[in-house]
């Protein structure tokens, strides 16, 4: 079965990369390869600069992968390990994969501009503005949301705890091997990945640092980030995004290796009930909540920002730009469906590991396995629970990641450390990343302030109190705000989502306006971008009125706060977009 | 056979340039604006910003074509500054 | 080498104090060149010899020399252009000349010449003392102080630069030698200190500003003020000393020129002989450590070599 789900996958994404895509390629962006991209005409060698396309493939790919693949369809399988599947291969399909591609495209055909840029372009200025608020709340919600997962995670597992410590010492060897000797880049490299592998090893051989204590957890993760922060990029920064990226293509192979010969069927239910209790705990209807819940692996609106910032600038030709933007997402759809195959597989499996522990708990392991509605009310409580220990999304995951692997003689501990460092450091660089990020955009924010008062606007701006609040803004929402990390989660994914409703908003004016694509492929583009929109928009109410009143407090005012602004941005947006829409206004290309 | 291992040599020259980049990519990234920086502050004068005295900025500015596009760039790009600093973060 | 620096404000004599003074150092055996950088040049005048850029011999052991302060900011703004124009090839196709207009005028760029001038000079080995009749007060005070200022950026300078090339060092353990394409050309980013022609240029200006910055302050620098004992000149002459103590240069003598000195003052004058008494009295009480010299009102300003040497015998020693 596994080997069947993983089989198809591949077979579908090829299918419809050739049929749909190129359909796309021809009569939506119409590339054509004999127009200069902006990397060949304006190329500086500082921004813009051509690059081989398999290279800008695996920039793109590993820039747009993170822990997001991993971590939403680890939420999802409440609902059964089938509709997430659908999700990740349709969503992707119809939705997903046209907003990385157009919006790539788009940006190619605008010099290499952001795709915000675009948008303030096609849409009016206004867009741009709202474009920057989704993704100062998207930065300050997927700290909280990371954090969180990374704390369930590693509370329960002393080895991957171990191991992401490790990874860190590496990447600090790796730095100085890198550029600050002479060594040759081979074997520095070769260094760094043995160094990596070392890690996994010892954490799975004798994993010394334990911490159950999840507060405390939160606590190391804050002044990790701050400090990290800080440091120069070459220090840390730099060596652990270089070798994440070996993390990736080598959990990538294993993964469909092992999946492959896994030869196994599913024991998870492949449908439990269409409002599973997924986020908080809440029934979660699967429409239109599902985006919520697998950002990354079938639409994120965050590869649009990847791929209009530096992707377009590199893109040597536009027949290319199918294959990176278009064939990275469906990569990111294996990986998913990798996840997914997984915990379908091998979830019971970890699941009786546990029996006692949930027993003891007051659930009923063998109703879970007959009886998917009751699966579906409590499976959620089951993976989060600390009495239990599985780990939350990430350790049902690792675990049966670890399982799988042992398909192919891999212990079964050392195969969840690896899977467990895969998603970690991952974590770990977002969270460094985006306090980075945060930090500038507090001093933007503050920048008003200096008018009131100097010495505040003084304090404010410094770079280490913009850090420091950042990170504790989003300790503060996970800390106290009751590890409720599936609804930080989905409150991250809501933002990120609305960030691909403007880009893909953005996408079909540009496909209508400047492009003047025909009624088929118009629908091609318009259709999933009302279904978007209106999806998201009825998820984040959902989300409004049914999960943030059960939080805690805390989070019931800033989550419910930044929602329902979004919620406001999002109309006057779709406002933005009739408005221009209508208008004869020609845009230049 | 030759040509397949040409092609192989190929492959494996384009990925050693991509790894190579990768590794050093955000360090390219700082290097800009260290260097923009620097532009910035010598060619100052010009823009009303606090500067050395003119005649630090004339002994160097003959040398200062590197810098002086780098800065070019970047002032041309301040329109779109997501586009300069969210590219190249890992953050999904 | 000695170096004697006559400030004070246009009209109160430091003209004729440093042309004295030069005649006096040239008769007691000193190769001894004045050099006027004060764009209103008077020197000339004092020794009733027409003078101009280049150094003329006026007497014995003695040379003159007006500098033009206009013509060297064109020179060097011009030189500025044809190395420019060799280094950004596109930027001739963009009017640079126009360009370089404005620098004429951008601030501190006569103060940059100015030092510029005090330094070519005081290279000139062949002299034994180079004595200096300098631009209105600020203007000087500006130069005086241009070293130490020049200093400190250059000081922040260097280290950014170092910054940029230990980056670039990095960059070059993993990527190689690092090389741009700079207006269609390809050029070699260096990241060695050795290489990179601008930390060359910052070391190098750094070791001349530092010399020139403890030249200033040195034995061998002297640095006067010529004034006149009014209420307000003695306010200006205190600012004076503090603004240069501010940059470890210090002032050695005060000459009061102008000076009533009459056997039978009038009527008219004797209010301004009362304030005279008590700039004196307070200079005394209040600035320590400066030697002060009262050089009468002469009857008329001295000309040519010989009524300098006068002057200077009587009243400068």
């Amino acid at each position: 079965m596994t080997a069947l789900i993983v089989l198809f996958a591949a077979a579908f994404y090829i299918f419809f990369y050739f049929t749909y895509g190129k359909a796309l390629e021809r009569n939506v962006v119409r590339a054509d390869g004999t127009v200069p991209t902006p990397a060949v005409r304006l190329r500086d060698n500082i921004d813009y600069v051509p690059a081989n396309k398999f290279v800008l493939f695996g920039h793109h790919f590993a820039s747009i992968a993170g822990a997001g693949p991993i971590v939403g369809p680890a939420i999802a399988v409440v609902w059964g390990w089938f509709p997430g599947l659908l999700w990740v291969w349709f969503g992707n399909l119809f939705i997903g994969s046209i907003h990385d591609y157009l919006s790539l495209m788009a940006s190619v055909r605008y010099n290499g501009k952001s795709i915000q840029y675009v948008s303030g372009e096609l849409m009016g200025k206004s867009s741009k503005y709202i474009f920057e608020i989704y993704i100062y709340f998207t930065m300050i919600l997927i700290v909280a949301a990371f954090m969180g997962t990374y704390g369930a995670l590693a509370s329960k597992s002393p080895e991957i705890l171990t191991a992401s410590v490790l990874f860190m010492v590496a990447a600090l060897v790796e730095g100085q091997l890198l550029y600050k000797t002479k060594l040759p880049f081979w074997l520095s490299s070769a260094i760094g990945v043995a160094l990596t592998i070392g890690a996994i090893v010892t954490g799975f051989i004798w994993p010394f640092i334990k911490c159950p204590n999840i507060q405390l957890l939160y606590m190391f993760q804050v002044i990790y980030i701050i400090l990290a922060a800080a440091l120069p990029v070459w220090f840390l920064l730099q060596p652990r995004d270089y070798l994440n990226s070996y993390i990736l293509w080598g959990g990538i192979i294993i993964s469909t290796i092992a999946a492959v010969f896994a030869f196994r069927g599913f024991s998870w239910p492949a449908y439990t009930s269409f409002a599973a209790r997924v986020i908080s705990g809440q029934p979660s209807p699967f429409w239109p909540t599902v985006p919520l819940v697998i950002a990354c692996g079938a639409l994120s609106g965050f590869h649009s920002i990847v791929g209009s910032g530096t992707t377009s600038k590199q893109l040597d030709n536009e027949l290319s730009g199918l294959f990176v933007g278009y064939g990275s997402m469906f990569m990111e759809g294996m990986l998913s469906t990798i996840v997914i195959t997984s915990i379908g597989a091998f979830g019971f499996t970890v699941f009786q590991g546990f029996a006692d522990k949930i027993a003891a708990a007051g659930f009923d392991l063998a109703k879970m396995q007959t009886d998917p509605a009751y699966f579906g009310q409590v499976g959620a409580t089951v993976i989060n629970s600390p009495a239990i220990g599985i780990g939350g999304a990430l350790g049902i995951f690792t675990k049966s990641f670890g399982q799988m692997l042992n398909v192919i003689k891999i212990p079964v501990k050392l195969g969840e450390t690896l899977g467990g460092l895969w998603a970690s450091a991952f974590v770990l660089t977002t969270l460094d990343t985006t306090n980075r990020l945060a930090r500038y955009a507090f001093q933007e924010l503050v920048e008003p302030i200096k008018k009131v008062s100097k010495g505040i606007h003084g304090v404010l701006a410094d770079r280490w109190v913009a850090s420091i609040f950042a990170a504790c803004f989003g300790w503060f929402l996970i800390a106290k705000g009751g590890n409720a990390y599936t609804a930080l989660w989905a409150g991250f994914a809501g933002a990120n989502q609305l960030l691909a409703s403007i880009a893909m908003l953005t996408a079909a004016t540009w496909v209508k306006k400047v492009q003047k694509v025909g009624k088929g492929m118009l629908a091609a583009v318009l259709i999933p971008t009302f279904v978007l929109w209106v999806t998201v928009f009825a998820a984040l109410v959902w989300f409004l009125f049914v999960v943030v009143p059960v939080t805690a407090a805390a989070l019931q005012v800033i989550l419910g706060g930044f929602i329902s602004l979004m919620l406001v941005l999002d109309i006057w947006l779709m406002f933005n977009f009739f408005k221009s829409w209508n208008e004869g206004k020609q845009n230049k290309a | 056979m030759r040509r397949l291992l040409d092609s192989l040599k190929q492959s494996f020259r384009t990925f050693d340039k991509g790894m190579r980049e990768d590794a050093t990519s955000l360090i390219r990234k700082q290097l800009d604006e260290e260097e923009n920086v620097f532009a910035l502050l010598t060619m100052g004068v010009f823009s009303g910003i606090p500067s050395p005295p003119t005649g630090v900025v004339l002994r160097i500015l003959p040398y200062m074509s590197r810098e002086i596009a780098v800065m070019n760039k970047r002032s041309a790009g301040l329109d779109d500054v997501f586009s300069q600093t969210l590219g190249t973060f890992d953050i999904d | 080498m000695k170096t004697y620096f006559f400030l004070g404000k246009g009209g109160v004599g430091k003209t004729t104090a440093s042309a004295a003074w030069s005649v006096g150092l040239a008769h007691s055996g000193m190769k001894t060149l004045v050099a006027s950088i004060d764009p209103a040049h008077n020197l000339g005048d004092a020794f009733a010899i027409r003078l101009g850029d280049r150094i003329t011999h006026v007497g014995d052991n003695l040379d003159a020399v007006e500098v033009n302060i206009e013509d060297m900011i064109r020179a060097y703004l011009d030189e500025l252009s044809v190395k420019m124009k060799h280094t950004y090839s596109y930027m001739s196709a963009m009017n640079i000349d126009g360009y370089f207009d404005i620098l004429k005028n951008s601030p501190g760029i006569e103060e940059y010449a100015t030092m510029e001038a005090i330094k070519k000079f005081i290279a000139l080995t062949e002299y034994d003392a180079v004595v200096f009749d300098t631009p209105p007060t600020g203007m000087t005070i500006r130069v005086l102080a241009m070293p130490r200022v020049s200093l400190l950026w250059t000081d922040q300078l260097i280290k950014m630069r170092k910054r940029i090339l230990s980056t670039r060092g990095m960059v070059e353990n993993v990527q190689g030698k690092f090389e741009a394409d700079v207006d269609g050309e390809r050029v070699v980013l260096s990241s060695s200190e050795k290489e990179d022609p601008i930390m060359q240029e910052l070391v190098s200006y750094r070791e001349e500003l530092r010399a020139l910055r403890d030249m200033f302050s040195s034995e061998q620098s002297y640095v006067n003020i010529v004034t006149m004992a009014e209420d307000l000149a003695l306010f200006e002459t205190k600012r004076i000393i503090e603004s240069l103590g501010k940059f470890k240069i210090w002032v050695r003598a005060i000459y009061l020129n102008k000076f009533f000195a009459m056997a039978n003052p009038p009527e008219e004058i004797q209010g301004k002989m009362e304030e005279q008494e008590r700039v004196v009295g307070r200079m005394k009480a209040e600035i320590r450590g400066i030697e002060v010299k009262n050089i009468p009102l002469l009857r008329k300003s001295p000309r040519g070599i010989d009524e300098l040497l006068d002057v200077y015998s009587k009243y400068l020693v």
